[in-house]
């Protein structure tokens, strides 16, 4: 989500959220005998504040599950999630009058800390990235299907290296099989074999694992270093081929860069939303037992 | 020769059509944590609830004095068969007493309002100003009347200049005192030397087993005046000792009446005075008989017209007395004492010395805390002073060149650094309700 202009009327909302509550807390704070409290009446409403924003912030997941809910746009949820959430933070400080000493507590606001920064984090990500990974992986395809895309892109090389060179012993069953769709070029041994050294030995390893360390395609600058030099050896009638094959290698070099931001994106949530379920959960218990003693 | 197409049919054909029925390792990953994140979560308050110990719901760690007992919440933490165990004052008052603060007061706040446990090891006693400036601020009485200032927000807001150096306050006490006297270079002291006198030469904390230069070597406790202050906070050693004659003067003003005898006279009422010297020379003249017809004037005392000499020894003593007596009331005692004669009284009167030990009965000060300051640097106009009248206590000014509200890097200016709260001098017993065991069996429970 891009945090644009259109974010301006949360961004005025929560400032002035958090201004009048300050300017709530701040006498409170030095007025009150004993320092503000969590129990105290004002300590109470900023508790309760602050955690339904909580609450309204966790409620963006249930809505994620049941996208036909009808209860406003995803836009605006995702909004709030960001803003509320964000300023569950000074009203949970405000609530515990910025203490806290007690084991629960000082758990609550560790979780509390991790789970609004990996939120930030998630933010800022989720600004840069998408518009980054718009320019760098034209060839961006659903994450999900990566393994599935690159599996075709594969075959598609082999049947592509089939084509010219026919069955290449070494490659897997399927292309040693495969029958050649379109007559074969006149090559010579030597090129041909060097070509089948370098297609079984470099490209079909790559293609087979692409995010592989060490993997000579997987830099740009290697791989056009290879693909030039093919180009030197083999003749110019099956330059397309080798174009060809170097856009898959691309392709791939995308899919790996796409797979690579994505988990960017998204990996900020293995911390994110786990705590976060774990600190409503305890925070309720906290609420009740607070009230308790 | 085949070449690679890139059409949108064959774009979306490379995707299978159920591919987000699936789960991936991301989100597998994310509701696994969730789960293990919430079951330990979970786990760990269960496994204090197992344990019986609902230490883990605490605010923050009790106070040292507490925490021999700080795992038995219900110690504190009582329920009567309701939701609540919200500390009552019932709870505090069970080990501790806090008498009222004054009766006139509108207000009066629960124990923990001010006292504020699970703050940390910092004491109880040391609450914020604010507990105090709630009503001080701004002060009410139920009779409207008020005995101390109305607006005072801290010590260097509102509080007004300690009363005893108001102006036109003068020292009560009856005994004539010149300190610049006493702290000139090379006074006379004892057995004829030449001394210098300190301030600690006659002012020292009570129970301070010092030998003291001009007066008696022991220390012997001055009846009523050991106890300055009700107050459970105040060290015996806070305050002056009185100075009194035996300790602090005896050495350089010796009580002598009569030549003839090394002993001084007791420093006590006339009457005993009077009595000792009587019999001092009762007992003279029955073992000098031949002495009744020596007339020898005390050369100290004023030339007056002589008397005629004594036929027996009764006439004699009575001479001598006289004579005594003239020295004794008319120089002697009068040094320092203001004496009342009272017609048909045989001896004057001397008002009570009335030396005050406390000035501040509102407040407390600790001159043991202090002992890094010279005496002179707060006692300023000591040097200077030739009437025992003056007094000589520092005004707000000194004490608020430390003592500087808010400042960190300063001495406590917060109201209880001088100032109790509670009237200690209506302070009951307590009688402790629990047993050893009952106090420390949750601690045991968890070892």
């Amino acid at each position: 989500m891009r945090i644009d202009t259109t974010h301006r009327p949360w961004l005025i909302a929560s400032l002035v959220i958090l201004g009048i509550s300050a300017a709530m807390y701040m006498p409170y704070a030095m007025t009150t005998p004993g320092g503000p409290k969590g129990g105290s009446f004002l300590g109470l409403v900023f508790g309760i504040v602050g955690y339904a924003f909580m609450l309204f912030a966790g409620l963006l997941g249930a809505r994620k599950k049941v996208p036909i809910w009808r209860i406003g746009r995803a836009k605006t949820w995702m909004r709030g999630h960001l803003w509320l959430g964000l300023l569950s933070l000074p009203m949970i400080l405000f609530h515990g009058g910025f203490a806290w000493r007690g084991p629960l507590t000082a758990v609550l606001m560790a979780l509390l800390f991790i789970v609004v920064i990996s939120g930030l984090v998630g933010a800022v990500l989720q600004h840069y990235l998408p518009r980054l990974m718009t320019q760098r992986v034209p060839l961006e395809t659903i994450y999900e299907e990566i393994p599935h895309v690159r599996e075709q892109l594969r075959e598609e090389a082999d049947n592509l290296v089939t084509s010219v060179f026919g069955a290449l012993d070494g490659a897997n069953a399927d292309v040693d099989t495969m029958v050649a769709v379109v007559p074969l070029v006149e090559i010579e041994q030597e090129e041909k074999e060097h070509f089948r050294e370098l297609y079984i030995g470099t490209m079909r390893p790559f293609f087979a694992n692409p995010e592989a360390p060490g993997a000579e395609l997987r830099e740009p600058q290697r791989s056009a270093e290879i693909f030039a030099s093919l180009r030197r050896m083999l003749p110019s009638s099956i330059h397309t081929v080798i174009t060809d094959l170097e856009s898959i290698c691309e392709e791939e070099r995308q899919l790996n860069r796409q797979a690579r931001m994505y988990r960017w994106l998204h990996g900020w949530l293995l911390v994110h939303v786990p705590l976060s379920i774990v600190l409503l959960v305890l925070g309720g218990v906290h609420a009740v037992m607070a009230l308790r003693y | 020769m085949p070449r690679r197409t890139r059409t949108t049919k064959n774009l979306a054909q490379r995707i299978t059509r159920d591919y987000f029925k699936r789960v991936f390792p991301i989100a597998q990953w994310r509701r696994l944590l969730t789960i293990i994140f919430t079951v330990a979560g979970l786990s760990w308050l269960a496994w204090h609830a197992m344990a019986g110990n609902p230490a883990v719901y605490s605010s923050g760690p009790i106070k040292s004095s507490h925490a021999v007992f700080g795992q038995n919440c219900a110690a504190c933490h009582s329920s009567k068969n309701t939701f609540s165990a919200k500390v009552t004052d019932q709870s505090c008052q069970s080990c501790h007493d806090g008498p009222v603060h004054q009766a006139q007061q509108v207000y009066t706040p629960d124990c923990a309002t001010c006292h504020v446990e699970h703050s940390g090891q910092t004491s109880l006693a040391r609450v914020n100003d604010v507990g105090c400036t709630e009503c001080h601020s701004d002060l009410k009485t139920k009779s409207g009347k008020l005995r101390v200032a109305a607006k005072i927000n801290s010590f260097g807001s509102g509080h007004p200049e300690f009363a005893a150096v108001r102006p036109g306050q003068h020292d009560m006490g009856s005994v004539k005192f010149n300190h610049q006297v006493h702290l000139k270079k090379d006074l006379r002291g004892p057995r004829g030397s030449n001394v210098q006198m300190q301030c600690t030469d006659c002012h020292q904390p009570q129970g301070v087993t010092r030998s003291l230069p001009y007066g008696q070597t022991e220390v012997t406790d001055q009846p009523g005046n050991a106890q300055v202050s009700t107050s459970p906070h105040i060290s015996t050693r806070s305050y002056m000792a009185p100075v009194n004659f035996n300790e602090h003067c005896s050495g350089c003003h010796p009580l002598g009446f009569d030549r003839r005898f090394k002993d001084a006279v007791p420093h006590k009422k006339p009457e005993v005075v009077r009595e000792a010297v009587f019999k001092k020379f009762t007992e003279y003249i029955a073992m000098h008989p031949g002495e009744i017809h020596t007339v020898n004037l005390d050369q100290r005392i004023p030339r007056r017209p002589p008397l005629p000499p004594p036929s027996n020894a009764a006439e004699w003593v009575s001479q001598m007395m006289g004579e005594a007596e003239q020295l004794l009331w008319w120089k002697t005692c009068k040094e320092c004492h203001r004496l009342i004669y009272v017609a048909g009284m045989k001896v004057p009167q001397v008002p009570k010395a009335a030396i005050n030990a406390r000035w501040m009965k509102d407040a407390r000060f600790d001159h043991q805390a202090h002992r890094l300051v010279n005496c002179e640097s707060c006692h300023a106009k000591t040097r200077s002073s030739k009437d025992a009248a003056d007094i000589l206590l520092p005004g707000i000014e000194t004490c608020q060149q430390c003592h500087r509200p808010g400042d960190s890097n300063a001495a406590e200016a917060r109201c209880f650094e001088c100032h109790d709260y509670h009237d200690w001098s209506k302070e009951k017993p307590v009688n402790g309700t629990l047993g050893i065991h009952q106090l420390i069996s949750s601690r045991a429970t968890h070892q």
